[in-house]
């Protein structure tokens, strides 16, 4: 009964830095709450990884954010990958999404590191009117992938590495010096250093755990 | 002729369940149930591969069947013939290898065999809950299957590429499987799958389906076995003041430290492990709360198990399933860095082992002076009757004229018998 999914085209992969890309492949029909993950392959092949939806639940595509890994077996290989080329897709699966209810009435915070920003984008494109705001901690100002899809003033690039960024320093950082109101829902998705530093912070700054969410990048 | 036919099971409670159905299911059609180590005609082999010493037990048991009569049926079935199926196809010992998703069809293959007609697994039928209500399983208590697989994806855990995506059971068949193991006696059902907080289907969660459940007239008692510390609230933390439903849980911590229950792709913290626990105790102080605690998983400093040490401590578990974490093929901390020598583990799990012995004489002892239902599972030829009491400890007492297998006595608990793993002593 080893999990298998379904074949799904390549329809283009788009480059936002160096080491990152987007990659669009068919939706087919795969249904799907903002937050979730597919398991992903080269068709045909027997690695696999787990990626979040990048794109919106109503997108007619589905669309994945991919960091290429230093001696990665898959992220690189994807990216090779042309369009009409097949793709081994399972899923959806994954809990971190977000209650009706809660969208509607609830104010959100989201931290992410790095391409763990992808669940977020899925978020803010599939529920336009959602009060939140992001924070994304990058090395460099030029991860700060696609902020353009962000509404004015709801995107906050925390940078290490140079001064261009919304905020010099890490995530952390800035949570310390804004933090959230008590009754914010918080999301976080990334390294499990920063979403362990970021509960420690959190929970510090009084937020019960009941309004913490974590999806931890590998 | 009447056949024989032997069963082996390793692992989960689902397999036990599982075991249980076929049994009932050769029973019924005339086999004759023997014990493992007799010989038989037909031996199955129900096996786990949630560690790599499951794997090994497995093996050693298919190994031991294919010993036992060499012209016997060998079916290997259950999460290890899943995941090493091409493998295991090799090995001329072996008459078939069925996995999860046929399991309930063992019966029809075996049935086949012996009427000359060799089918493969892909005519079965599968259907994860297409087993049969146990009428006389293995066990006293029944085992109630409501859901399978798990879409989790734990780092450390292989359970979702052996036994598939979550799905859970419609009622109406829950319902129905209840009521007819009541009508076949039994007193203690058990609820069982492989992530059963995560049940939900046709509106119903794991909460509302326990209500319902609970609502099933008959003089029976209800035990939820293992659960994830997810899916849950206030509900289920109110169900338990229910006289039906049993006070223990087997919730599985894993670790004691946030840091690896992140790296593990846990869904809580311990501090939420800790107010599930407070509510549960805040209402009933008796609680059982039994766990599976791993230790060694990658990056698991001394500091980390240390904090694993004081959460058993502090949760007061009166049972740890303690084992060390070993690699599963394909899982994600396959490759994590930091992987921890064997020395160490087998080192930390000793101390854990200690500190739960210790946990649970601590836990058992208190029961001395309190009362307990007991559910009698034997009568030895002395008259002394054992069994577990609604808090799933062991009981033993004098049995008095109107004491019966399978049937219920409030004990008075008056003592403890020594060594590691006590019984209870007490009296009508």
């Amino acid at each position: 009964m080893n999990i298998r999914g379904n074949i799904h085209k390549v329809v283009n992969i788009r480059d936002l830095t160096e080491s990152t890309y987007v990659l669009r492949m068919e939706k087919k029909g795969l249904k799907f709450v903002a937050g979730q993950n597919l398991n992903i392959g080269i068709a045909g092949d027997t690695e696999r990884r787990d990626y979040s939806i990048y794109s919106a639940e109503n997108d007619d595509y589905l669309e994945i954010l991919v960091k290429e890994v230093k001696d990665g077996l898959v992220s690189k290989r994807l990216r090779k990958l042309k369009a009409g080329e097949e793709l081994d897709v399972d899923g959806p699966f994954g809990f971190f999404t977000i209650k009706e209810e809660s969208r509607q009435a609830g104010k959100f915070l989201f931290i992410a590191s790095g391409s763990g920003i992808a669940p977020f984008h899925s978020f803010a494109r599939s529920y336009q009117k959602l009060d939140f705001k992001l924070i994304h901690g990058i090395r460099h100002s030029n991860e700060a992938y696609e902020r353009e899809h962000y509404p004015e003033g709801q995107y906050v690039s925390c940078v290490t590495g140079d001064n261009n960024g919304d905020f010099k320093g890490r995530v952390t950082e800035y949570l310390r010096l804004n933090p959230p109101d008590n009754n914010t829902l918080c999301y976080l998705c990334g390294n499990v250093n920063m979403i362990y530093d970021a509960f420690d912070i959190l929970k510090e700054k009084g937020l019960p755990s009941e309004n913490l969410f974590a999806e931890v990048y590998f | 002729m009447t056949r024989r036919i032997a069963f082996k099971t390793l692992g989960c409670r689902l397999n036990q369940f599982e075991t249980d159905s076929l049994v009932s299911q050769f029973r019924k059609a005339g086999y004759d149930i023997v014990g493992f180590g007799k010989e038989a005609d037909v031996y199955i082999v129900n096996t786990c591969t949630v560690t790599n010493q499951s794997d090994k037990k497995s093996r050693q048991e298919t190994n031991k069947a294919s010993r036992q009569k060499r012209d016997a049926v060998l079916v290997v079935t259950g999460c290890m013939a899943t995941n090493k199926r091409e493998e295991l196809e090799k090995e001329h010992k072996i008459t078939y290898v069925v996995d999860n998703e046929h399991k309930n069809d063992i019966f029809h293959l075996v049935d086949s065999h012996f009427k000359g007609e060799i089918i493969s697994q892909e005519e079965l039928k599968a259907d994860r809950f297409g087993f049969e209500p146990i009428s006389k399983g293995l066990h006293t208590r029944n085992l109630i299957k409501i859901q399978d697989g798990c879409d989790n994806f734990c780092t450390f855990c292989i359970v979702p590429f052996v036994r598939g995506r979550a799905a859970s059971r419609p009622w109406k068949d829950i319902k129905e499987n209840i009521e007819k193991v009541l009508e076949y006696g039994y007193k203690e059902i058990v609820i069982t799958g492989v992530n059963i907080g995560r049940y939900n289907t046709d509106g119903m969660n794991f909460e509302d389906l326990i209500e319902k459940i609970l609502d099933i007239p008959g003089d029976f008692r209800v035990r939820i076995s293992s659960i994830e510390p997810e899916g849950f609230g206030e509900k289920l933390f109110n169900l338990f003041g229910h006289p039906k439903l049993s006070p223990h849980l087997h919730l599985c911590i894993q670790s004691g430290s946030d840091k690896i229950l992140m790296k593990m792709r846990r869904t809580y913290t311990v501090d939420d492990f800790r107010q599930m626990v407070n509510k549960i105790r805040s209402r009933i102080p008796d609680f059982n709360f039994t766990t599976d605690l791993m230790v060694g998983f990658p990056g698991e400093t001394e500091e980390d198990f240390q904090l694993s040490l004081a959460a058993a401590e502090e949760f007061g578990f009166s049972h740890i399933h303690t084992f060390k974490y070993s690699v599963r093929k394909g899982t994600r901390a396959e490759r994590m860095p930091d992987q921890i020598p064997e020395k160490i583990k087998t080192e930390r799990s000793v101390v854990v082992r200690e500190l739960a012995e210790k946990l649970k004489n601590q836990y058992r002892r208190s029961f001395i002076g309190k009362k307990q239902k007991v559910l009698v599972e034997k009568i030895d030829n002395q008259g002394i009757a054992s069994g577990y009491g609604e808090n799933y400890v062991p009981v033993k007492f004098q049995s008095g004229d109107q004491t019966r297998v399978n049937g219920f006595e409030t004990v008075e608990i008056t003592g403890i018998e020594n060594g590691e793993d006590p019984d209870l002593i007490g009296k009508l």
